[in-house]
């Protein structure tokens, strides 16, 4: 027995020395004191290859590396010369000149010239090569012809005035002299990929990309050739490094940048108000960004190819596409409810497809349907639709049901829709509503079409209102409530084609912007969506930082980032 | 025994055609495909929808996409994961090994526990020491993994110890530390969750160690030993302990298929770079090579070490020969 125990013991004894940490010297964690910026990303980049990138995650990942020849600014939403030092624009504006920056070097020393701006282009413009700069860059259906007379000049044809470009050719530049070889073997769409090591990545922009270990962090150093001075002619960017942490939720961002590890942090709604009283404690500051560049809306499905089968006519056709019955759902919105309930007052009721934040095209001039079930009420009457026994039914009698959906995993939209069902519930109206995995959806919106109202959203997709186009164009394939038309189905429709059609040929932005008003006042009237509400978005980051200006649309001039020496 | 093997090993290929083409099937049956992600995206036009859907064959019909599918596992190539653009191989085997050291630890810690309690609670059984442990074994075994990973999460945060890191499989600064440091920082990191893997195990284990034991001591041949003055050591570690072993052997081949897929919750929540929050994802994004990859490796390790299990059976049982496996 006693060798029983002894046996035991022994056992534990081992298991013991083999459980006892081993004291490894780790160096300072003391950002500051390194200059090093902490950051977090939720999930792994998926390539390294700028042009193939279609996820946020990994334009997250290689921002910082790659450098494009003309930037947005952050402030002004106008574009300013990046690679370009500067472009003319000829006088039948189907012509712009871009004069390319002397002297700028890619991380292996080799200069920068005009040949790499043509290869980044014929790289998008290939059809072999999967990429989605290549639509944003094609007008009518045709390519812009890229010549370049010289090493630092690159002439842009366009086959009529497009406005966009300016936005649009921010396109990260890649180096010829790396990837035109394994272009012209075939290989363009294997590289650059994630088991590439990040230092054979060559780029233009501030940090090089020095490691990634898979969904645990990215490390980056300071670009030494890099092009850009501060004021005093001082090297940018300013830190001695960058790391991004990658986590798998917000949770466990959150965690980390209470536990000083991260030191920026977007904070979702509910963390607001905590992180605001606990900021003195923290040493952090809480900014307020602005309004979201996104919008969440409601749509009925006015697609008749789902409601007309072998000629008859779904009811509900007639339902959604009624202007009476349309404004009684606007008015039936409870957006404060909403803000408050849902967003913790941290959100403003939305009433354009444009959002405020884009302070160039947003139309200042729309009102609100205001949340008013009488008027909801009144508006159905005076549309027909009667209350008979506690139902609302149509003029020829039919109830009025139908489904509505919106994706799993956003607890926000769930209550929105809950929210939406109770109102109309108190009209008499019958509202199934089914949240769906976001790929089922997908399917019912892309596909089969078989769904009546959806609660969705969209990225904003910058500040050009033209990036929109494949959602406001009838042709559009996100033209949701009546994608892929042959011809517009309404007038509307049509107007807002040849708005966008115009809109794009002034190059002149003061004199675009009328264009777009008109396009947002037709979808404010005709309601085919429905605008609920639009979050307010912060960025809580650490007080040591000096030069942090977060915007919705980015960090104004990261280069100048740097930490305060205490 | 060679007849046995090339038997069993044969009966394994219509297996795997059957787990893999069942996998492939459902993964095909669930509306959408990969690019769904994508179409909702503003930014995306719908010709670049299709050339992704063409490059990559989600065009064509099930049954032909299958068949390249095993063509090409058969050439030993497990396919182009979907998202990441690169082979499935890479994907999974870099953190396939960071999944096994982690389920390997675990399994050694919780056998090389569990067995030498089993032991003494089972000679002692209903003294004090029987009850104490039986009670910490049925703790270990209801409280589930995962909170049992939040709760000693917690623990590590407010202790703060640099040797009890909070989640992670490296350090921050892994990159510029000294190998040794770098094996340092790897084992301080397993600690937490070998622990929480551990302790399952563990109790389980220990539960049918002691089970094991009181039903073998009770029977006639032991009470023969005895009679013979043998000592109570000799019967415990020759007789009765060796024929409690078979379940346990079983259950070691089991382990096997368990390794790669026993930790996926813990590594979930302790954010370890492991395979299992890769095949979370993947299923969520509906990636199909990487899910098929997985499900195949899967698959094979188990009826490996199912297969394995059964010769060892033979070898510490001989009672126990391939002629009577051979006929089941």
């Amino acid at each position: 027995m006693g060798s029983c125990l002894r046996a035991t013991a022994v056992t534990f004894a081992l298991l013991a020395m083999l459980t006892v940490g081993c004291r490894v010297q780790h160096a300072s964690d003391d950002h500051a004191k390194q200059q090093i910026f902490y950051q977090a990303s939720l999930g792994d980049p998926r390539t390294f290859n700028p042009i193939l990138s279609t996820d946020q995650s990994s334009d997250d990942a290689f921002s910082d590396v790659f450098d494009s020849i003309v930037r947005i600014n952050e402030l002004t939403t106008l574009p300013e010369p990046g690679l370009a030092e500067s472009w003319d624009i000829a006088a039948d504006q189907k012509v712009i000149t871009f004069h390319l920056r002397h002297g700028v070097k890619w991380f292996d020393g080799a200069p920068f010239t005009s040949h790499d701006v043509a290869f980044t282009m014929q790289v998008m413009y290939d059809q072999q090569v999967p990429n989605s700069l290549r639509s944003i860059l094609t007008i009518d259906g045709k390519p812009i012809e890229v010549t370049t007379p010289d090493d630092y000049t690159v002439v842009m044809r366009l086959p009529r005035p497009f406005a966009p470009l300016l936005y649009s050719i921010g396109a990260p530049i890649i180096p010829a002299h790396v990837l035109e070889p394994i272009y012209h073997a075939g290989h363009f769409n294997q590289a650059w990929n994630i088991n590439t090591p990040p230092r054979d990545l060559i780029g233009l922009g501030p940090f090089i990309m020095t490691l990634y270990v898979q969904s645990q962090l990215l490390q980056y150093v300071p670009n030494p050739h890099f092009w850009m001075h501060d004021e005093n002619g001082a090297a940018l960017p300013r830190l001695h490094g960058q790391t991004t942490l990658i986590v798998s939720d917000l949770n466990a961002a959150y965690l980390k940048f209470l536990a000083g590890q991260l030191d920026v942090y977007t904070p979702r709604p509910e963390e607001v108000v905590s992180l605001k009283e606990r900021a003195r404690e923290l040493n952090i500051t809480v900014a307020s960004n602005g309004i979201d560049t996104g919008e969440l809306f409601f749509s009925f499905n006015r697609n008749p190819t789902h409601y007309v089968v072998n000629g008859h006519r779904d009811p509900r056709l007639d339902w959604f596409s009624d202007l009476n019955f349309l404004r009684a759902m606007a008015h039936a919105i409870d957006k404060q409810g909403m803000i408050n309930l849902c967003f913790h007052g941290l959100a403003v009721p939305a009433y354009g497809t444009i959002s405020p934040a884009n302070k160039l095209f947003y139309d200042p001039h729309l009102t609100d349907y205001e949340y008013d079930l009488k008027t909801s009420a009144a508006l159905l009457e005076a549309g027909g639709y009667h209350m008979v026994g506690g139902v609302r039914v149509d003029p020829h009698g039919n109830p009025i049901v139908f489904n509505l959906m919106t994706n799993t995993g956003v607890p926000v939209r769930d209550e929105m829709c809950a929210m939406f069902k109770q109102d109309l519930a108190t009209l008499g109206i019958k509202v199934n509503y089914r949240p769906l995995e976001f790929t089922t959806m997908v399917e019912k919106l892309d596909s089969n079409f078989d769904w009546d109202c959806v609660l969705i959203g969209f990225g904003g997709g910058g500040v050009e209102p033209n990036n929109g186009a494949n959602v406001l164009r009838s042709s559009g394939q996100l033209h949701i409530w009546y994608p892929n038309q042959k011809t517009p189905a309404t007038p509307w429709e049509a107007e807002i084609d040849k708005l966008l059609e115009e809109g794009t040929a002034e190059m002149d932005v003061q004199k675009r912007v009328p264009y777009y008003w008109r396009i947002q006042e037709i979808l404010h009237d005709q309601l085919p969506i429905m605008e609920t509400v639009r979050q307010l978005r912060f960025t809580a980051y650490r007080n040591t930082l000096k030069n942090f200006q977060p915007t919705v649309w980015g960090v104004y001039h990261r280069e100048y980032i740097a930490f305060t020496p205490d | 025994m060679a007849r046995f093997l090339i038997r069993r090993i044969l009966n394994m290929i219509p297996l795997l055609i059957g787990i893999t083409f069942l996998s492939f099937l459902v993964m095909s049956m669930v509306p959408g495909n990969f690019l769904s992600n994508l179409k909702m995206n503003p930014a995306i036009s719908p010709q670049l929808i299709k050339e992704m859907e063409a490059q990559f064959g989600l065009n064509q019909p099930l049954l032909v996409r299958y068949w390249k599918w095993l063509w090409a596992v058969l050439h030993l190539n497990l396919g182009t994961s979907l998202a990441f653009n690169v082979s499935v191989t890479s994907l999974i085997g870099s953190r396939a090994v960071n999944t096994i050291i982690l389920s390997a630890a675990s399994m050694l810690f919780a056998w090389a526990i569990a067995i030498p309690i089993g032991i003494v609670v089972a000679v002692n059984q209903n003294s004090i020491w029987d009850r104490i442990l039986s009670f910490v074994a049925f703790f270990g075994m209801s409280v589930p993994n995962f909170f049992l990973a939040f709760l000693v999460m917690y623990f590590a945060m407010k202790v703060n110890s640099p040797y009890l890191p909070v989640g992670g499989t490296y350090s921050v600064d892994y990159a510029q530390l000294d190998w040794m440091s770098q094996i340092g920082d790897r084992i301080n990191h397993l600690i937490l969750p070998v622990f929480v893997l551990g302790i399952a195990g563990m109790a389980s284990l220990m539960r049918l160690m002691r089970s094991q034991i009181l039903e073998i001591k009770n029977s006639d041949f032991v009470r023969t030993a005895r009679a013979k003055g043998l000592s109570e050591r000799v019967v415990i570690y020759k007789h009765v302990l060796r024929n409690a072993l078979n379940p346990f052997v079983t259950m070691a081949g089991y382990g096997l298929a368990d390794l790669l897929g026993g930790a996926a919750l813990v590594e979930a929540v302790m954010n370890l770079q492991g395979l299992g929050l890769l095949l979370l994802n993947a299923v969520r994004s509906l990636d199909i090579y990487l899910v098929m990859g997985s499900v195949l490796m899967g698959a094979v390790l188990l009826l490996l070490g199912n297969l394995l299990a059964d010769i060892a059976l033979v070898m510490v049982d001989p009672r126990v020969d391939f002629s009577s496996m051979d006929s089941q």
